[in-house]
């Protein structure tokens, strides 16, 4: 049996969508069977082949605390989070406020923000409502959360990862409390965007029947995961535990998932070995059952593939059919459906059939009862809820009566930086970077840019077959990624492939291309939305390509909570090692500069009048880009293959306090708190930091706050390197460069000495430090509304 | 517009909406093959971009047509 320390349970459940604002109402309508699909009403559907939608009808929303600085995917997760809480009875106040965190997950983020900024004359309160970031933030500023705040913008599968990742950090010891789900808002961007494809349905949609298309719909689903000790501590309800999980990726196309559904399998496989039970222990699934031929075709496939001859009482039902695909919120949506399924041994069906209809199914179905039409009773054990994504992705996940076996193994080996890819503003190598980092080469101007372009990918081998579908964000991160597979002599073959993954971190993600797809839509109309720029306006569109190309199947996350995504993608990539989920893995941070970020971050007055130094000037940064890939392993997988090592990623820690999403002044206690972790979970004192990669980079509020935190946690002076003076305010990228850099550092491959400042208690002195000595680096970043993550990096 | 120009254009649409390098695009050259690797996605995007610049729809069309630039330009110089 899963050992107490390792149970996960759901003791809270929140959810808002078409056929219900709460989780009771929802419920009732969904064992009725109530279709939450009509005509759209908050877009414009003029000229569009199809004009169907399962739009949320709630006037609650604007109520709610704050409701002015958040877009309409927060608005819902914030509604759906409160009533998760007071579900669960839970006073978020009297914990430890590190101990509780926020996951959310989201396809598309604030895009009712994106559209309104361009029909309105582009008001700058709209920016900080765009990136996907603002949501766990705003859930985490409403109900107070101090733990990991992030948001997981995996598309259609994020809800479902989010759930697990909630699961990783219980099961890790980092959190006792997570409030885990997704939200998306029905908006022109996807609208427009399913459009193009051909891939709404003119009817509402009806998975595994006539499979047309999907119709979109919208909303939130949240639940309250937590450990099992603390639940008993508190006297809490349980609803169920939450077992284990799978996360891969087909390897395969963007959109389309792989027909044989090989990586789907080992998805769902991965969820019931992960959960110590066996094929014919499930009694229900909750499909993805989009609607889609080639989704429904897939699904068909793989649920054959596993469950035929081995479970003889298994039903199959898709909710999407009442809701809509609620993209991000999906997965989530569907966990609470699920687990009210479990608690109340009822389950929805998939409604939509005629007689005819039933006729062809049953030919389909073989043995599964794929739930026509009419909910039923039936006593159910375990339930699965399977997510499927753009960009490749898949996720399983298991709900429970019992505690299951889960296999937490905690892999205690060393986890060691073995390669390292970096597209700059000072070049697309490792040697570019060492070279400008010897000769302090400045940036140019106060916005700059990292060029990509077909000389890059040819001397990577990489046909433009492949990198003409990608946007900017996409070819910085695969050019870095490749680069970095490369460096670290890692052959991905069809025997480990699965075992390595990708966790990719991004502040804005590619939300230039979400800008410039919505302006297409502003000037010509929701039935002009491009096909080929559509799949990439998903945040996971750089990590899906990047395992097309490289042929990576394990994991594929993109994290995206602001400048220090590109730190918690290394953290995640540890916790993911550390559970022995996978051997190797790659982790990432890229963001994209362009004209519209220039617009957005000079409108929020945070870039400099000219190149910033960081701790000496203070009128904003230098906004740049890039991309930095770490390839990070355990020590028997680096030893094993002979890898050369630059040094150890020893420890991280991460902390928040909640401030107004797009601020950061008054939050740098949450610095101080993660630092004290990483140095914690590194095994190290304070004293032992010989010195810090800092995230300084010319603007007063964040240097100030960044200084004052080392100021009120170290005894003594310790040098800070400033990297953005070199490659600008690349956001994630600059992130995971500065753990690079401290591992570059640290292997000596950048010399014996570097400009530092030194940081007394009322004054910055730069100076040259030699490096050689030094064996443990703290490296430390932020993001707007108050999330800090540090990392310890040992030679 | 003679075919000569049609071609131009279509090729301008291809390089700019489906990020195909311009030294490689040649007149013949397989659209759907190898080293270019158009898909059906993309189809949708040529088909979307040929009817609003030349207002011919392809909706429907069969495979033939989408070949080369040799061929989209005399299915659109026919179709105008």
């Amino acid at each position: 049996m899963t050992e107490n320390k390792n149970r996960c349970v759901i003791t809270g459940l929140g959810m808002i969508c078409a056929i219900g604002n709460s989780v009771d109402e929802t419920w009732e309508n969904a064992l009725k069977g109530t279709c939450g699909i009509k005509e759209v009403k908050s877009v414009s559907s003029e000229g569009c082949y199809a004009n169907l939608a399962a739009e949320v009808d709630c006037d609650e929303l604007d109520n709610l605390p704050k409701a002015d600085e958040m877009d309409r995917a927060s608005k819902l997760c914030v509604k759906a989070a409160g009533e998760a809480i007071e579900d669960a009875k839970i006073d978020l106040s009297k914990d430890n406020a590190t101990r509780v965190s926020v996951i959310m997950g989201s396809c598309v983020g604030g895009v009712v923000s994106v559209e309104d900024y361009y029909a309105n004359g582009k008001p700058a309160a709209n920016i900080p409502k765009m990136p996907i970031s603002a949501i766990a933030n705003q859930v985490a500023e409403i109900y107070g959360a101090g733990g990991v705040v992030t948001n997981i913008g995996n598309a259609c599968a994020a809800g479902t990862i989010s759930v697990g990742y909630a699961c990783d950090l219980i099961r890790q010891g980092v959190s006792d409390v997570v409030l885990a789900g997704g939200s998306d808002a029905f908006a022109s961007v996807p609208y427009a965007g399913f459009l193009s494809l051909s891939a709404l349905d003119t009817n509402p949609c009806a998975p595994f029947n006539h499979c047309h298309g999907i119709t979109l719909g919208e909303g939130s689903g949240v639940l309250v995961v937590e450990s099992y000790e603390h639940a008993l501590a508190r006297g809490a309800k349980i609803y169920c535990e939450v077992l284990g999980s799978g996360v891969t990726t087909d390897a395969h196309h963007i959109t389309a998932p792989r027909e044989d559904g090989m990586c789907q399998m080992i998805a769902i496989n991965r969820a019931i070995e992960h959960s110590g039970l066996d094929v014919s222990d499930i009694g229900y699934v909750n499909a993805h059952g989009t609607g889609t031929a080639k989704n429904d075709n897939a699904e068909f496939l793989s649920l054959h593939t596993i469950f035929d001859d081995k479970n003889d009482n298994l039903s199959v039902s898709s909710t999407k059919a009442m809701v809509g695909h609620c993209l991000g919120a999906a997965g989530a949506i569907e966990a609470v459906f699920s687990v009210k399924a479990l608690t109340e041994n009822e389950i929805p069906a998939t409604i939509g059939y005629n007689d005819e209809d039933l006729e062809v199914l049953k030919e389909k179905a073989g043995k599964i009862d794929f739930m026509p039409n009419d909910s039923k009773k039936k006593e159910l054990t375990n339930v699965m809820s399977n997510s499927f994504a753009f960009g490749g992705n898949n996720a399983s996940i298991i709900f429970s009566k019992k505690a299951g076996d889960v296999k937490a193994p905690v892999n205690n080996e060393k986890l060691l930086i073995t390669g390292a890819g970096i597209v700059s503003t000072v070049g697309n190598t490792v040697e570019d970077y060492i070279s400008a980092v010897k000769e302090n080469i400045a940036p140019e101007s106060e916005s700059v840019t990292s060029e990509v372009g077909s000389e890059d990918f040819k001397a990577l081998d990489v046909k433009m077959a492949f990198y003409r579908k990608l946007d900017k964000f996409s070819q910085l991160q695969a050019v870095s990624g490749i680069a970095a597979i490369k460096n670290a002599k890692l052959e991905v073959t069809e025997d480990n492939a699965a075992d390595i993954g990708i966790v990719v971190g991004t502040a804005d993600g590619p939300l230039t291309t979400v800008c410039n797809f919505q302006m297409d839509l502003t000037e010509k109309g929701n039935s002009a939305g491009s096909a080929f720029k559509f799949p990439n306006t998903v945040y996971n569109a750089a990590g899906g390509y990047l395992s097309i190309n490289s042929g990576i199947k394990g994991y594929n996350v993109t994290v995206t909570n602001g400048t220090q995504s590109g730190l918690q993608g290394i953290a995640y990539a540890m916790q993911i090692l550390r559970q022995d989920r996978a051997k190797v893995m790659l982790a990432t941070g890229t963001d994209e500069n362009s004209e519209v970020m220039t617009e957005f971050y000079e409108k929020l007055s945070l870039v400099g009048k000219d190149a910033s130094e960081a701790y000496i000037d203070e009128s904003g940064f230098t906004l740049s880009d890039g991309s930095t890939s770490m390839v990070i392993e355990t020590e028997s997988s680096a030893k094993e293959r002979g890898a050369e090592v630059l040094a150890e990623v020893a420890g991280f820690g991460m902390a928040h306090k909640s401030v107004s999403f797009g601020k950061l002044s008054g939050s740098g206690e949450a610095l101080d708190e993660a630092i004290r972790l990483a140095c914690k979970d590194a095994d190290i004192e304070l004293s032992d930091i010989d010195g810090i990669v800092g995230f300084g980079g010319g603007l007063a509020a964040i240097d100030k706050l960044e200084l004052d935190s080392y100021r009120r946690v170290f005894d003594e002076v310790k040098p800070v390197i400033a990297i953005k003076n070199i490659t600008g305010e690349g956001r994630a990228a600059t992130a995971t460069l500065q753990a690079v850099h401290a591992a570059l550092t640290l292997s000596g491959k950048l010399g014996d000495e570097q400009t530092a400042y030194e940081v007394t208690c009322d004054s910055v002195e730069k100076k040259t430090v030699n490096t050689s000595a030094m064996k443990n680096l703290l490296v430390t970043s932020y993001g707007a509304g108050g999330s800090y993550t540090a990392l310890i990096v040992r030679k | 517009m003679n075919e000569e120009q049609i071609a131009a254009k279509i090729k301008e649409l291809l390089i700019e909406n489906l990020g195909i390098d311009e030294d490689v695009l040649t007149d013949e050259i397989p659209l759907f093959e190898d080293e270019i690797g158009l898909d059906s996605i993309d189809s949708l995007e040529i088909i979307a971009a040929i009817d609003e610049t030349f207002g011919v729809s392809m909706t429907g069309v069969g495979k033939e047509p989408f070949y080369n630039v040799a061929s989209l330009t005399a299915y659109v110089a026919e179709n105008m």
